[in-house]
């Protein structure tokens, strides 16, 4: 199949996975108990209850309202927030660069860790490397992200006053690149550790799995020294996990780590989510689903075309 | 000069950055994005911000009582039904206009549109009319008398400027209410970063007297206990606790820690709609059989008052001192079910003639560790004389929207937060909005009806002592505890007064922040 057909029949693909997830999110959304946070003052009367109500639309039939969702999106309105009192789409889209610099640098960061040392270990698998990484990544992956994370700015921020202990600038000094560092210090350590075992894990597997293959020691026969083995031989192969890996971790670039962002005052997709969803801020939530599902969407296209150029057999249809 | 790459990450922590602008800016902690708009705003955050940015007509002082503010003086009229407000003059909106009597009367207008999107409407459903007769007097025609319209204008009602809207909606104004608001208040916002800050700079036109800070920094923290590490890693200056929190906060040299009365009570209340909660004598055996003191030392650290009734000890003067508090007696709580048919029968459980269990459901809202934990020690205490009761955990909202209005439930623990007026009316008095648990008792309406309406202080407290004596014998929730709010402030902070947050942000100009 040709690459340009292959696209196209993953766009189309891609919006009926649009549709789906906002669908779904739709139906869930309104089966889950209670209701939008502000209807949830124990003091409304009928009278204010009905005029919110009206205001906010909810005084239609659900069907009706699914409809009207879907024609304000075609007028590219995806509705008042009823948290914030803001246009739902500005809302969340003020948060994409938060969420794309924390976790597009947590992602950076531990690539940049676990692709050495998944090498090394998956070169010698059972060796004492590899033992070690074993259980250091699966004591990162157990750790509770709330409870290490308070751990960390209570060391840092409350006791030895080194880093702060939360948010993304020190207000007023957005502007200095210094201080935006140092905010982000913490919370990508936090996001990056489990990402990295993660990773490791998957990047060991995968050499693991080629450099016990017969045409490893074959290529070290014929001479090739050590770096170029690793360079022709095992890179490609071994790398084709960790691209499914970061397939997987879409969602967390884009859609931003709920966790991570609430307990270190993080202004990204996940908080808004986490905080819309329990707010029952209907547009918000619809908006962020959207917003979250079209980048995972956009990244695993981009990632079957790598998948593609890294290992050329992928024409599977 | 080569620098180790390994010094970078040194150089980073070496640099505390911005500590010395922050030495005079009080920095408070918002859970979520503020409304900054007070007609608008429905949630506690936005409402915090918002008593800093727009003063009403009077304000709370530390007794609570309602004292010049926007205003310079009132009369009533002897039937209580008209008041005449005389305005301060020369007071400047934020952007320089002057603030005339227009603007009260375009934000009474606004509050009474129940379909402008405000959350003031059921607090002045009493006036009939609100007329100018000059630009710094304002004159409200009340349709009843309403002992508690003073108070309610010093409790959430800040004033809002006409021309900032334009005639558009309220509501549709996102620039002012999400970003740039003009109110009459000591400090003024500069910079508002969505999800991050709200930058506040100390207003130079204020009427009052100059604000000693240099500014208010309101840093958004959604997470409790991130609240106290950066109010222990001086982040932060001031935040409010759980009980639970305490020992996070304790023995922190720079730290100290105060409680408030708030006008607040927390309650268990039975579905009178049930035949099983409709006898006073059911209701009173509950109370007695609950062990309310073990609940406020055990589950809220001390960090609460016992109660007499549904008016909390922080109403001042209107809480029954006289009045026993919280009395626990199990033996007399099985005699009154006796008195209604409720006798103990083999293996101790309570059984009626027809030999059908005592059994009910507590609801309670999910995720509060002191609520939870009083729910399972009441659940305990009614266990022991005979009693069967579920515990189910709710969702807050869920919880208010398909349990507490519909009045689809057995018993609910929840509470109330009220202005600090007496007038409660609309929860206990037959029939009204407020009163969920459908509790009816018509000396209790006659009382709270004419609570609602004296404006005599003397009279007025009379009729609310008469009121609590009768809550003892029938009534109409189990009040639990007055919670006190728990405030841990660096030792740095002085002037803030002896009140819970919310009617202590309306005194920002008094605080100070002393050197380091």
């Amino acid at each position: 199949m040709s690459g340009l057909r292959f696209f196209a029949r993953r766009l189309l693909q891609g919006l009926l996975i649009l549709w789906i997830v906002t669908s779904a999110t739709f139906v869930l959304m309104h089966l889950s108990p209670g209701g939008p946070a502000m209807l949830a003052d124990p003091k409304l009367g009928p009278v204010e209850r009905a005029a919110i109500e009206e205001r906010l639309g909810l005084n239609l039939p659900l069907p009706a309202q699914y409809l009207a969702w879907h024609r304000n999106l075609l007028k590219g309105d995806l509705g008042q927030s009823y948290l914030y009192q803001t246009p739902a789409s500005r809302t969340v889209l003020e948060r994409v660069p938060n969420t794309l610099l924390l976790a597009g640098i947590a992602l950076i960061v531990s690539i940049l860790i676990a692709l050495p040392l998944g090498i090394r270990a998956g070169l010698k698998p059972g060796g004492a490397v590899d033992r070690v990484l074993e259980l250091v990544s699966f004591a990162a992956l157990s750790l509770p992200t709330f409870w290490y994370g308070i751990l960390l700015i209570i060391l840092f921020a409350a006791l030895w006053h080194l880093l702060p202990a939360g948010g993304i600038a020190t207000p007023g000094l957005e502007d200095s690149i210094l201080d935006r560092v140092r905010h982000l210090i913490l919370p990508v350590a936090v996001l990056a550790l489990p990402l990295t075992a993660e990773l490791l894990r998957y990047v060991r597997s995968g050499i693991a799995s080629v450099s016990t293959a017969s045409h490893i020691p074959l290529a070290r026969a014929k001479g090739l020294s050590e770096k170029q083995v690793i360079r022709r031989h095992l890179l490609r192969n071994g790398l084709l996990p960790l691209v499914t890996v970061l397939g997987l971790q879409a969602p967390l670039l884009v859609g931003g780590a709920a966790i991570t962002e609430t307990v270190f005052s993080w202004p990204g997709m996940g908080r808004l989510g986490v905080e819309a969803a329990l707010g029952r801020d209907y547009p918000v939530v619809m908006a962020t689903t959207l917003i979250v599902a079209v980048g995972v969407v956009a990244v695993n296209i981009g990632l079957d075309l790598l998948y593609r150029w890294i290992d050329p057999r992928v024409r599977i249809e | 000069m080569k620098v180790s790459p390994w010094l970078l990450p040194l150089l980073l922590l070496g640099c505390g950055g911005g500590k010395s602008a922050a030495n005079n800016t009080l920095r408070l902690a918002l859970i979520n994005d503020p409304i900054l708009n007070p007609v608008l705003a429905p949630d506690l955050g936005s409402v915090l911000v918002n008593k800093v940015i727009f003063p009403g007509l009077v304000r709370p002082d530390e007794q609570l009582r309602p004292v010049p503010d926007l205003a310079t003086s009132w009369t009533v009229s002897e039937d209580g039904t008209v008041y005449t407000f005389a305005l301060r003059r020369r007071v400047k909106w934020h952007d320089g206009v002057p603030f005339s009597a227009r603007d009260v009367q375009f934000t009474f207008e606004r509050i009474l549109d129940p379909k402008a999107g405000g959350f003031l409407w059921s607090d002045y459903t009493s006036i009939a009319r609100v007329e100018t007769p000059d630009s710094f007097t304002v004159r409200f025609v009340l349709k009843t008398p309403f002992a508690a319209f003073l108070t309610l204008l010093g409790y959430n009602t800040g004033i809002i400027p006409e021309h900032a809207f334009k005639g558009m909606p309220i509501a549709n104004n996102t620039g002012f209410n999400r970003g740039r608001p003009i109110g009459t208040g000591p400090f003024r916002v500069v910079a508002a970063v969505p999800g991050s800050s709200l930058t506040l700079e100390r207003n130079p036109d204020y009427y009052g007297p100059q604000p000693r800070l240099g500014g208010i920094t309101f840093k958004l923290v959604p997470d409790a206990n991130a609240q106290i590490a950066a109010l222990r890693a001086g982040e932060l200056d001031l935040v409010t606790l759980e009980p639970a929190s305490l020992p996070g906060v304790n023995g922190v040299a720079s730290i100290v820690i105060r409680q408030a009365t708030v006008p607040q009570h927390y309650f268990v209340g039975f579905n009178q709609r049930l035949p099983l909660f409709r006898p006073p004598h059911v209701r009173r055996a509950l109370e007695l059989a609950a062990n309310r003191r073990a609940i406020v030392d055990g589950v809220l650290k001390g960090a609460a008052d016992l109660p007499v009734g549904t008016i909390p000890v922080a109403m001042g003067d209107w809480f029954a001192d006289s009045l026993p508090r919280a009395v626990t007696d199990t033996a007399l709580a099985l005699r009154l079910l006796a008195l209604e048919g409720w006798r103990r029968g083999p293996g101790g459980s309570l059984r009626n003639s027809k030999g059908e269990p005592f059994r009910f459901t507590l609801r309670v809202d999910k995720g509060n560790p002191s609520r939870e934990q009083a729910a399972l020690a009441l659940q305990q205490d009614w266990k022991s004389i005979g009693m069967d009761v579920n515990i189910e955990t709710v969702e807050f909202a869920a919880l208010v929207r398909d349990n507490l209005q519909p009045g689809r439930y057995d018993a609910i623990l929840i509470w109330w937060t009220t202005p600090p007026d007496p007038d409660q009316y609309s929860y206990y008095a037959t029939g009204q909005i407020n009163n969920n648990v459908a509790y009816s008792n018509r000396r209790a309406d006659s009382l709270l009806l004419a609570g609602k309406k004296e404006t005599d202080p003397a009279r007025r407290r009379a009729l609310y002592n008469a009121f609590q004596a009768l809550e003892l014998d029938d009534p109409p929730v189990l009040v639990l505890y007055y919670p006190r709010e728990i405030q841990a402030m660096t030792g740095r902070l002085a002037g803030f007064p002896r009140l819970g947050i919310r009617d202590a942000l309306r005194h920002t100009e008094l605080f100070s922040l002393t050197e380091r």
